[in-house]
């Protein structure tokens, strides 16, 4: 035994041990999200419920299983059901997702094994997505035309649907473009017609001509808009032309106008390819597109461009100043006890909580850096504030405030790894200590610089707490990026995708339908942070590759 | 014991140098790191165009003297010199002398070979390109006769802009002395260049040595006396940071004057 313990292996089978269970939970933890987010997107299959209650009562449910658990009869004695004398000692409980919200009570509902007479399996049911109430599930019964039913075949009314719900998503594009496109450059427009004015009027140089301009300017446009206006309800119209009758579980006929339907499915008429196909569709969907009904429903792409967008943003703006400071310190500043101050000072920072630096951000950026700004080069649009609110520019800046120490230590790291023969080999040539600096050091640090970059990405992607006070809104309007001069706006409010994990899963007014959103969204930040990483990490080998000196 | 046959006989006289024949004189320096005092009242000429070796034991000062001529002492923080070290009568030491145009009129080579990770030819022209140099003309020029300088060229002529870290070791330290002969400059410092390669390198890093002091005034450290008597055309005996010796090489050799010099060419000590 003494002779085992000499030998090392508990050593190793320790240290190796500490690996595997930092590997299961990594991998766990991946596992989980990624099963529960993306299982979501599966084209669960649809029951129809046959109920008895303990009255006799007899009713239809229909709906997807959501949740199974068990229960203790017991349990269930205490609060008060009846009818399970002739029941096991625990009992099994389902949770059902019914839709279609704006006629019942609860569009989830928990049901009891004992209560349900039968179960089978909904043939033809017809899931409906919707632009408001979530899901619809029924039988279709009619396609009308106006107020008039079209005469088809059972059998053809899903064809005919597609075809029109194609039809109708047609307009909705068209009116979702001419929205954000030409309109939204008119209002656009109008605003900064406004704060011109504005501003000339506060210059004391608005002239009578002047006023006239821009009344003209704002007539024009106001008539284009008008015009365009004429075009939108025309699409709106258009889109709500035809409409589907669609029987629901308690036999009501129900019509839809199809503007108002985004897709359809029958899944428990799908092929597994089918089936395939469609979770890949989901799946697109949902990063490819908006979020509706708070955030309940639909997609997150915002989310993922505001996130990539302000951590490649908070990367331009670290790099060069930790670098910077890093060379300072390293290279220029006096071997010191100051500068061993100042070096501790940097590496502590790192340990700051990073609501402090929400609470800097809010303070220092966006009302005095922000308030500043906005003194003196948007005096026109004051009382709004342009840089004076949370904004992206100020979420970047906090989180590079917040990362710089990552940034800092490692290059100083890479800075200390180059070999001094190196630096007198440049030096001997008659290079000074900047193009020594420049030609050898900097580009043989780099592989650091670019570590210590990962670092801060990893760090910044995941980082919520701070960006709640300086920039981050549950639902944004717009892009920070867009068609409209000068195409980055730097002071708009932006959507994160770490914050709306939070937003989804706890401000929801739909817990159960925003559960499976919150692994999903889950499951995409950590692929974003992920792929964010990997891009960095690839650089770096790169660069490591081409300064591969170091290892002599 | 030493071959007397391989020796370079001369018969150089150093005491009767003109200031033309000087590349460099050395007066009563001083150098001291902190308390320490490394270097004690040293003086000497070299002369121009000849190869000048310092020998002694570890730690008795050489290599600081020869980084004492280029200045490389300057990174020492804690370094201070005392005296002159005058290049064609003007003291390095002088405040109006701008260090960098210095150490381009005295090159030096290092123990280790350090070449940057460039290829093999912008490992060449990076001293020209640090004087604004980017003519291709020129620099290709320029590479390929340091090249053929430091006897490289037909080794490396087909793979140019490949890694200079593929070469060996060798190689690499004559592709070091290719870029500092690049710059064309008056004075070589090598320090102990063949110390970290193999017999073999080491014999073309001699008979490159022999050749580069056709336009070249050489100063070279070594602790290998051999050595020292196989390339250098006078030689210096340093001890505990005095130079206790200094005459040509042949001369030091085989009848040396003071006791220390021979306990150390006899291999008493050392």
């Amino acid at each position: 035994m003494g002779k085992w313990f000499k030998s090392g292996t508990p050593w190793i089978w320790m240290t190796g041990g500490a690996v595997s269970l930092s590997l299961i939970a990594v991998i766990g933890l991946f596992l989980l999200i990624g099963w529960r987010g993306l299982s979501f997107f599966w084209p669960a299959t649809v029951y129809e419920f046959d109920m008895q209650n303990e009255q006799g009562q007899k009713s239809v449910l229909i709906g997807e299983i959501y949740d199974t658990e068990s229960v203790l009869k017991q349990q269930l004695l205490d609060a008060g059901v009846i009818g399970l004398e002739n029941e096991g000692d625990s009992l099994q409980r389902f949770l059902i997702k019914i839709g279609n919200r704006e006629y019942v009570d609860l569009d989830f509902q928990w049901i009891l094994e004992t209560i349900i007479k039968d179960k089978k399996i909904a043939n033809d049911i017809v899931v409906f997505e919707r632009t408001k109430n979530g899901n619809f599930y029924g039988y279709l019964d009619a396609i009308n035309e106006g107020k008039q039913k079209l005469n088809i075949e059972k059998s053809g009314l899903v064809d005919e649907l597609n075809k029109r719900i194609e039809r109708a998503l047609e307009f909705r594009d068209k009116e979702h473009a001419l929205l954000t496109g030409d309109i939204g450059r008119i209002n656009y427009d109008l605003d900064r017609i406004r704060l011109n004015k504005r501003k000339l009027e506060l210059d004391g140089s608005l002239t009578a001509q002047k006023v006239a301009e821009f009344a003209a300017q704002s007539d024009s446009l106001r008539a284009e808009y008008l015009a365009l206006e004429n075009e939108l309800f025309d699409y709106r119209d258009q889109a709500k032309r035809d409409s589907v009758v669609v029987k629901d579980m308690t036999g009501r006929l129900v019509t839809m106008p199809l503007s108002y339907i985004l897709d359809f499915y029958q899944p428990n008429d799908m092929s597994f390819m089918q089936k395939v196909g469609h979770w890949f569709h989901q799946v697109y969907k949902f990063v490819s597109s908006d979020p509706r009904e708070a955030n309940t429903e639909g997609g997150v792409f915002p989310a993922i461009f505001g996130t990539v967008f302000m951590v490649m943003l908070m990367a331009v703006i670290v790099t060069p100043f930790g670098v910077v400071a890093a060379i300072y310190l390293h290279e220029y500043a006096g071997k010191n006890n100051i500068t061993k101050f100042i070096r501790i000072a940097v590496i502590n920072l790192a340990g700051v909580p990073s609501i402090v630096y929400g609470v800097f951000g809010l303070g220092f950026f966006v009302y005095i850096l922000g308030g500043s700004i906005d003194q003196l080069l948007y005096p026109e649009a004051l009382p709004t504030p342009t840089f004076g609110s949370p904004g992206v520019l100020w979420s970047a800046l906090t989180l590079a405030i917040l990362t710089l120490p990552v940034v800092i230590v490692s290059t100083e790291e890479g800075l200390s790894r180059i070999p001094s023969t190196l630096r007198e080999g440049s030096l001997a040539l008659g290079a000074t200590k900047s193009e020594t600096l420049w030609r050898i050091v900097i580009p043989m640090a780099s592989p650091a610089i670019m570590t210590g970059l990962i670092l801060a990405v990893a760090r910044a992607a995941g980082e919520v707490a701070p960006l709640m006070l300086v920039g981050v809104v549950k639902i944004a309007p717009t892009l920070p990026v867009d068609g409209n001069f000068p195409f980055l706006h730097l002071d708009r409010k932006f959507m994160h995708l770490g914050f709306h994990i939070y937003d989804v899963g706890f401000q929801s007014p739909n817990v159960e339908a925003a559960r499976p959103l919150v692994y999903a969204t889950s499951f995409l930040l950590v692929t974003v942070i992920i792929g964010l990483n990997l891009a960095a990490i690839s650089i770096r080998n790169n660069l490591r590759e081409k300064y591969r000196s170091l290892e002599h | 014991m030493i071959d007397l046959s391989n020796l370079n006989v001369k018969g150089n006289d150093l005491s009767a140098l003109t200031a033309e024949n000087t590349a460099l004189e050395i007066k009563n320096l001083d150098l001291f790191y902190g308390d320490k005092q490394a270097l004690h009242n040293v003086s000497m000429k070299i002369p121009k165009g000849k190869v000048t070796a310092f020998i002694g034991p570890s730690g008795c000062g050489k290599s600081t003297l020869l980084r004492c001529i280029n200045r490389m002492n300057d990174l020492v923080e804690i370094c201070r010199v005392d005296g002159n070290i005058e290049l064609q009568g003007i003291n390095i030491y002088d405040k109006s002398v701008d260090v960098a145009s210095l150490r381009r009129r005295i090159g030096m080579v290092f123990q280790r070979p350090n070449p940057f990770p460039k290829s093999i030819y912008e490992n060449v022209v990076y001293g020209l390109r640090l004087q604004g140099i980017n003519d291709r003309r020129t620099l290709d020029e320029a590479c390929e006769t340091s090249l053929r300088g430091a006897a490289l060229w037909n080794e490396v002529k087909d793979r140019l802009h490949d890694n200079a870290f593929g070469l060996s070791g060798g190689q690499q330290q004559r592709l070091v002395i290719a870029r500092a002969i690049a710059i064309g400059p008056e004075v070589l410092l090598l320090d102990e260049p063949t110390s970290a390669l193999d017999p073999i390198s080491t014999l073309t890093i001699e008979e490159l040595i022999t050749e580069l002091k056709k336009k070249f005034t050489v100063v070279i450290v070594t602790h290998n006396m051999q050595q020292a008597a196989r390339v250098s055309d006078q030689t210096a005996f340093m001890y505990m940071g005095k130079l206790i010796e200094y005459s040509d090489t042949n001369t030091l050799f085989t009848s040396p004057k003071q006791k220390q010099t021979e306990d150390y060419i006899t291999g008493r000590y050392g």
